[in-house]
């Protein structure tokens, strides 16, 4: 095996299994300085590829087996079955990474990985259920980070900006873990008022939810385990933002120049390979 | 014996918590109050998940706690709803045999529990209603015309009287079970006559066209081939094989109506013109000839779709399908079947590529039809159903859905048309072999993989109602599978790469027979064709099913490849690690003859001459008469009223809320239109996102800033006039459309999807020979754009007989109706650098707005007329040649233009409010400067005629000079754009229209909402 004895940080990127968003997560792990791997979810399963050769554990967005009976609650389920102890062994012993996005973020709230408290023993505490629209929804929305957050992945980040698609996004804790979220600056990003920046405070469609306390992503404890409903790797390039060619038009008529033609999802994915940088390697 | 015990769990949303809502329950309470004005006070929706088998305590409690969500959700494996909770019960399951993934992925769930999968899970879902005046006959409805479809599901309602708490709805395991013994029978050769061929193929619905049986007759009548078959122990044709051919001459699959020859008389002139072949002469050959210069197009026209270059890596991959006739009868299952089907195309050209991109077209009845003709589902119904369908199909792909349309005329209450398209990406090589090629060998196995073969689709769905018990399967209607789809999609992209893969086509229309024996047909690597088939090989859902219909089942998720025997264990293997079921059930060979055998027995031979035979051609009176001359007319009473007003405000909302022109983004929203990472122009844009885009683009590679640029239209109304004009201007609407987002027109490859009435003459349809030639002027237009633009069409389908019956409720008849002859035309294009792209919002006040083009006095077929419901006759006649040199123009110009707007459906001022409306900014702007022909005279036909060539662009005072001196006299400066008010002054120069852009925004939206 190659182990991790190498100088490189390594993002494993399951897919498979009814996943989507698997090239583009790829694409944007390398583009902010990671070697990824798309590998099989069966065989992660199988252990034939072990996830503790990896820095960076990122489980996509899609419809893992349909969804049929919930967000990512057969994910979960197999995911326990087959590597609950690598997993725990990945995050808690080698004190690595785990990034959940849209589908995974489910995953990780289901397998109890989310929010993470200490006595919550793999637990389901918090739950990402149906939209109050009623509706799949895709959709730009503004996201306020919290500066007071131990997430590693948006240092540095005050807003941002990326697309939701789900139709079950509302993230609805369970009793006391608002609170408990609330103290420990475990929520990372709430949704807010697209022109003002202020939280949405439930309004729609700027919270497009319904969620409670506009939470679109939450952390756990160390900030290393981060969870969000948007999609930071559909914002890979300047032009997936909603606005940019409005943008461009500013640009134009104040004779400035594109700094970088990389969207602001990288980012998120650059904190988390720097941080492996200096933690991992 | 195997235990009668069974377990079901009650699943439900844990609505004692504060935070919750039970959106399920939520949608059937909107829904019937919106559909049929049932008021209820309170709904809960419970799933239930049933198990054939005793489960002990400690799998029961591990079930229950993977499914539950202790946040949210409540379960027990008794009932959950007690007489208290309410007045009515509505459960509706599933027919047996309907693909159903909960069940599947469940039974995965529970099988390593239990410890062996010799079970089944059954889900379904029921609904407690309260409400203190509801009636029986008002749940029964709502089951009957809602919830369930009784072509795939079965509803039963419960009075509180009839619910028992402790029983609930009872066992739901419903099995198919056939028993019967699979067999095939053989034609008596004393019948293989004429009239013994029609009789049989009337009783077995195989549809044999009349013309085609003399030659089959003929072919069992030979006697060396006789000699042939009888060594394989045949002797008359068997029904395995009279299915085959009948699958491979069918319209469907021949395009018989357009490889007809047309006689086409123009009444004015009385001059005949004769077209050999229809397809021959305006879509063939105009498209080779094109495509001999272009050495960048690699296929066109014979594969499952067109393939041309994208960039150095990769080419693109593109068709288009209709999928009518199952939508008219099960929207949702008919819609998500045809999208979840067209994506499988792409998937089955060449060696196969990637899904990158999918869109829809609705052409549907109006929502709030009222009308005395009862179409088999009321638009809104059918509506919402397909809506669902290509969500569903699209999102739970992970494709984005990155275009779309929807479009409303009265006449599609016959049949809508639901249009779905396919766009994939291509590794140019695979292997350094050329990806697009397929190549079969003698000795390659046929492998077929995905979905298992039940009676799914056999025979389309025209015999689907009558005489279903509950353990009939559900014979006729599909349901499409996206999850099961999706995990095939990777498994073959990867076999792809791996070079397991020589040949790859889908399993559509015709399943097998058409798969399989189109391939046997194909020439080999040796110069030779065919192929042995094992059908009893072939994994079925359940058994029983005769020979014959294990070959023409179209049951769906479904490919069929080749594969070189040393590779047949790896790719066993890497379809196993996918989730999909692969199995060999056949090999090619050189035999030049299709064998089909079931166990040791054969049950077809056919020589790949058979039909290659020349069946006759069809052959179609058509018979041109003028618009004036059949009626139509220019409409005085709109002259009269219009001069007497002298605020046109009132009269444009009301166009701005006509369904064709109101905003869609209850629709577009609901779609994902950005998985991949790659949208780059959105379907809709602006600084509230609400605009639609007249194209889109998206960056499929995304190591390369190079653009794909895609839209696509149709022109229903203007077919009533004349559907030449019809394909002029859709050509030309979608030339501007790429124009419009930045594209060249160095790079336009087409498509076309034919949705045509029945051409077929007969009492029953007294204008045929008027359809037919509608039909001709189509496609002579279609030739000549193409030609004049350098625009092969990479793939192109026809669905005909968009025709029905329907039952009057006031006269108690039954009217024959058909739809419109329709058109839909997709265009593609290209463009280097994704950031030189540009969106159709408004950007800033005080810039200047340009149209470019004439405005004529073109109101004939227009959105502004049917308001007054009225077709008139001047339709947009398109000058071609001039527009394209206008267009030429304008790419040079372009540099110098920040917001590029199409003008179309509802004429100038409807499209100069969504540009502004995009930037929530108004305009001020003067008629009188517009570029208009003598003919215009009036403010309404100024600003709502539909004359096509026509774009309005912002451009800044700056690069006013250089814009101008570009464009010349084609284009002219009409105004500017302002703070907020909508300010239009007339061709007298008086002010007509003085408008709050957000008013009319509120109105634009207000047809649809966010439903």
């Amino acid at each position: 095996m190659m182990g991790k004895k190498t100088k490189e940080v390594r993002a494993l990127v399951p897919y498979g299994e009814g996943l989507n968003c698997d090239h583009e997560t790829k694409y944007i792990f390398e583009l902010a300085g990671a070697r990824a791997d798309l590998v099989h979810v069966k065989d992660i399963e199988s252990k034939n590829v072990k996830i503790n050769d990896y820095h960076i554990l990122c489980f996509i967005g899609g419809f893992h087996a349909g969804d049929e009976n919930g967000g990512a609650v057969k994910w979960a389920y197999d995911t326990r079955r087959f590597i609950y102890d690598e997993i725990l062994e990945f995050v808690y012993q080698n004190k690595n990474m785990v990034m959940g996005i849209c589908n995974g973020f489910q995953n990780l709230a289901n397998l109890g990985l989310l929010p993470g408290f200490d006595d919550q023993g793999g637990r389901r505490v918090l739950s990402v259920s149906y939209n109050d629209c009623g509706n799949f929804r895709d959709q730009w929305v503004k996201l306020k980070v919290n500066q007071d957050s131990p997430c590693i992945y948006t240092k540095g980040i005050d807003t941002i900006e990326f697309p939701i698609r789900h139709g079950e996004g509302k993230v609805i804790p369970g009793e006391n873990v608002l609170e408990k979220l609330v103290d420990g600056n475990q929520i990372v990003m709430q949704y807010c008022i697209k022109q003002t920046g202020e939280l949405a405070n439930k309004y729609f469609p700027d919270n497009p939810n319904g969620s409670v306390y506009d939470i679109a992503g939450i952390c756990d404890p160390t900030g290393r385990i981060f969870g969000l409903m948007p999609h930071p790797e559909a914002f890979n390039h300047w032009t997936n933002h909603d606005q940019w060619t409005r943008k461009k038009y500013h640009l134009s008529k104040n004779k400035e120049i594109l700094e970088s033609k990389l969207g602001d999802g990288v980012k998120i994915f650059q904190n988390a390979v720097q941080y492996a940088k200096e933690h991992l390697l | 014996m195997k235990n009668n015990g069974f377990s079901r769990l009650e699943i439900c949303m844990d609505t004692d918590n504060p935070f919750l809502l039970d959106a399920r329950a939520e949608v059937l309470r909107k829904r019937s109050e919106n559909y049929f004005g049932i008021e209820i006070d309170d709904v809960k929706h419970i799933r239930v998940l049933t198990v054939d088998t005793k489960l002990d305590d400690i799998v029961k409690k591990e079930f229950q706690d993977a499914l539950t969500n202790p946040v949210t959700q409540k379960s027990s494996y008794s009932p959950l709803i007690g007489k208290d909770d309410m007045d009515w019960v509505l459960s509706v399951t599933l027919r047996p045999g309907v693909k159903d993934t909960t069940s599947d992925t469940t039974k995965d769930m529970l099988a390593p529990l239990i410890g062996h999968s010799d079970f089944n899970v059954f889900s379904s879902s029921y609904f407690a209603i309260k409400g203190s005046n509801l009636e029986r006959e008002q749940i029964e409805k709502i089951g009957k015309e809602m919830e369930a479809n009784h072509i795939v599901q079965n509803f039963k309602v419960y009075s509180n009287e009839e619910w028992n708490p402790d029983v609930g709805i009872g066992r739901n395991t419903p099995k198919v079970r056939l028993n019967h013994v699979p067999t095939f029978i053989s034609m008596p050769l004393s019948e293989i006559t004429f009239k013994g061929i029609k009789t049989l193929s009337e009783d077995r619905q195989l549809y044999l066209n009349e013309k085609d049986i003399p030659t089959i007759a003929k072919a069992f009548n030979d006697q060396e081939f006789l000699a042939e078959r009888k060594k394989y122990g045949l002797k008359g044709p068997t029904d395995v094989e009279l299915e085959y051919l009948a699958q491979a001459r069918s319209d469907h699959c021949n395009h018989n109506t357009f490889n007809a020859r047309f006689n086409y008389l123009d009444r004015k002139t009385n001059g005949m013109t004769v077209i050999d072949n229809l397809f021959v002469e305006f879509i063939k050959n105009p498209t080779e000839q094109i495509s001999a210069d272009i050495a960048d197009v690699v296929s066109v026209l014979w594969d499952n779709s067109g393939v041309r270059r994208f960039n150095k890596d990769y080419y693109y991959v593109i068709t288009s399908e209709t999928h009518n006739s199952p939508s008219n009868m099960e929207a949702y299952g008919g819609a998500i079947t045809g999208i979840v089907g067209v994506y499988r195309d792409p998937l089955g050209t060449g060696k196969s590529s990637k899904l990158i991109a999918g869109s829809y077209g609705f052409c549907v009845g109006p929502r709030d039809y009222k009308g005395n003709l009862q179409p088999f589902l009321h638009p809104q119904r059918l509506q919402d159903g397909v809506i669902e369908g290509v969500k569903d199909g699209g999102n739970k792909s992970g494709i984005p859905t990155i275009f779309g349309f929807y479009y409303e005329e009265p006449e599609n209450i016959a049949k809508s048309n639901i249009f779905v398209t396919a766009i994939g990406l291509m590794p140019v090589d695979v292997l350094h072999k050329p990806a697009y090629e397929k190549e079969i060998s003698s000795g390659d196995l046929i492998v077929m993989s995905g979905g298992r073969v039940g009676k799914d689709g056999i025979h389309g769905v025209t015999a689907a109602s009558e005489g279903l018990d509950e353990n009939t399967p559900a014979g006729h209607v599909q349901i499409g599978d996206p999850y099961t789809q999706k995990k095939m999609h990777d498994f073959i992209n990867e076999a792809r790469d791996m070079g397991y893969l020589k040949f790859i086509t889908d399993n559509g229309g015709g399943g097998l027979s058409s798969s399989i024996g189109e391939a046997s047909r194909e020439k080999n690597s040796e110069g030779k064709t065919g192929a042995e088939v094992w059908l009893d090989k072939v994994p079925l859902k359940y058994d029983g099913l005769d020979q014959w219909e294990i070959w023409v089942s179209e049951s769906q998720e479904r490919m069929t490849t080749a594969v070189r025997l040393p590779c047949i264990d790896d790719f066993l293997k890497l379809s196993e690690k996918h989730g999909v079921e692969s199995t060999v059930i056949g090999k090619f060979n050189n035999d030049e003859a299709l064998r089909i055998k079931y166990g040791s027995k054969t049950c077809a031979y056919i020589p790949t001459k058979l039909l290659e035979e020349e069946f006759p051609q069809w052959e179609f009176d058509a018979e041109w008469v003028e618009p004036e001359e059949r009626g139509l007319y220019e409409p005085k009473g709109i002259c009269e009223f219009i001069n007497k007003i002298a605020d046109h405000g009132k009269l444009f909302k009301n166009l701005l809320k006509m369904p064709n022109i109101a905003s869609k983004e209850w629709i577009t929203r609901q779609y994902d239109h950005e998985v991949q990472g790659t949208s780059v122009i959105k379907p809709l844009v602006g600084i509230e996102n609400d605009i639609p885009s007249d194209a889109v683009v998206i960056r499929p590679d995304l190591n390369s800033e190079k653009g794909f640029v895609f839209t696509q239209n149709v022109k229903q109304k203007y077919s009533k006039i004349d559907t030449y004009h019809m394909v002029t201007a859709s050509f030309d609407e979608a030339v501007r459309s790429i124009l419009a987002v930045g594209a060249d027109l160095g790079h336009l490859s087409g498509m076309d999807n034919f949705c045509w009435p029945s051409i077929q003459q007969g009492s029953e349809n007294p204008d045929a020979k008027h359809k037919a030639a509608q039909l001709v002027r189509a496609n002579v237009a279609l030739k000549e754009l193409c030609l004049l633009y350098n625009n092969p069409l990479l793939s192109g389908k026809d669905s005909m007989y968009i025709d029905n019956t329907m039952d009057d409720v006031e006269t108690g008849k039954k009217v024959r109706m058909s739809g419109l002859e329709t058109m839909q035309y997709s265009l593609v294009s290209t463009i280097d650098d994704v950031s030189d792209c540009l969106s159709c919002d408004a950007k800033e006040a005080g810039n200047l707005i340009y149209v470019i083009g004439a405005t004529k006095n073109e109101l004939g077929g227009s959105e502004y007329y049917a308001m007054f419901g009225e077709i008139g006759l001047n339709v947009p006649k398109t000058d071609s040649e001039h527009n394209l040199e206008s267009y030429h123009g304008f790419v040079e110009a372009r540099q110098y233009v920040d917001t590029v707007k199409v003008v179309k459906e509802g004429g100038l001022a409807v499209h100069l409010f969504e540009m502004a409306a995009g930037g929530n900014l108004g305009v001020n702007v003067s008629l009188q400067n517009l570029l208009i022909d003598d003919s215009v005279n009036r403010d309404d036909t100024a600003m709502y005629s539909e004359s096509t060539g026509r774009l309005i662009v912002e451009v800044r005072e700056e690069n006013k000079v250089m814009f101008e001196s570009e464009m010349g006299d084609s284009a002219s400066c009409i105004g500017k754009f302002t703070e907020n008010r909508f300010i239009i002054n007339g061709l007298e120069g008086n002010e007509i229209m003085n408008e709050n852009i957000y008013d009319l925004k509120k109105v634009w939206k207000s047809t649809h909402g966010d439903r």
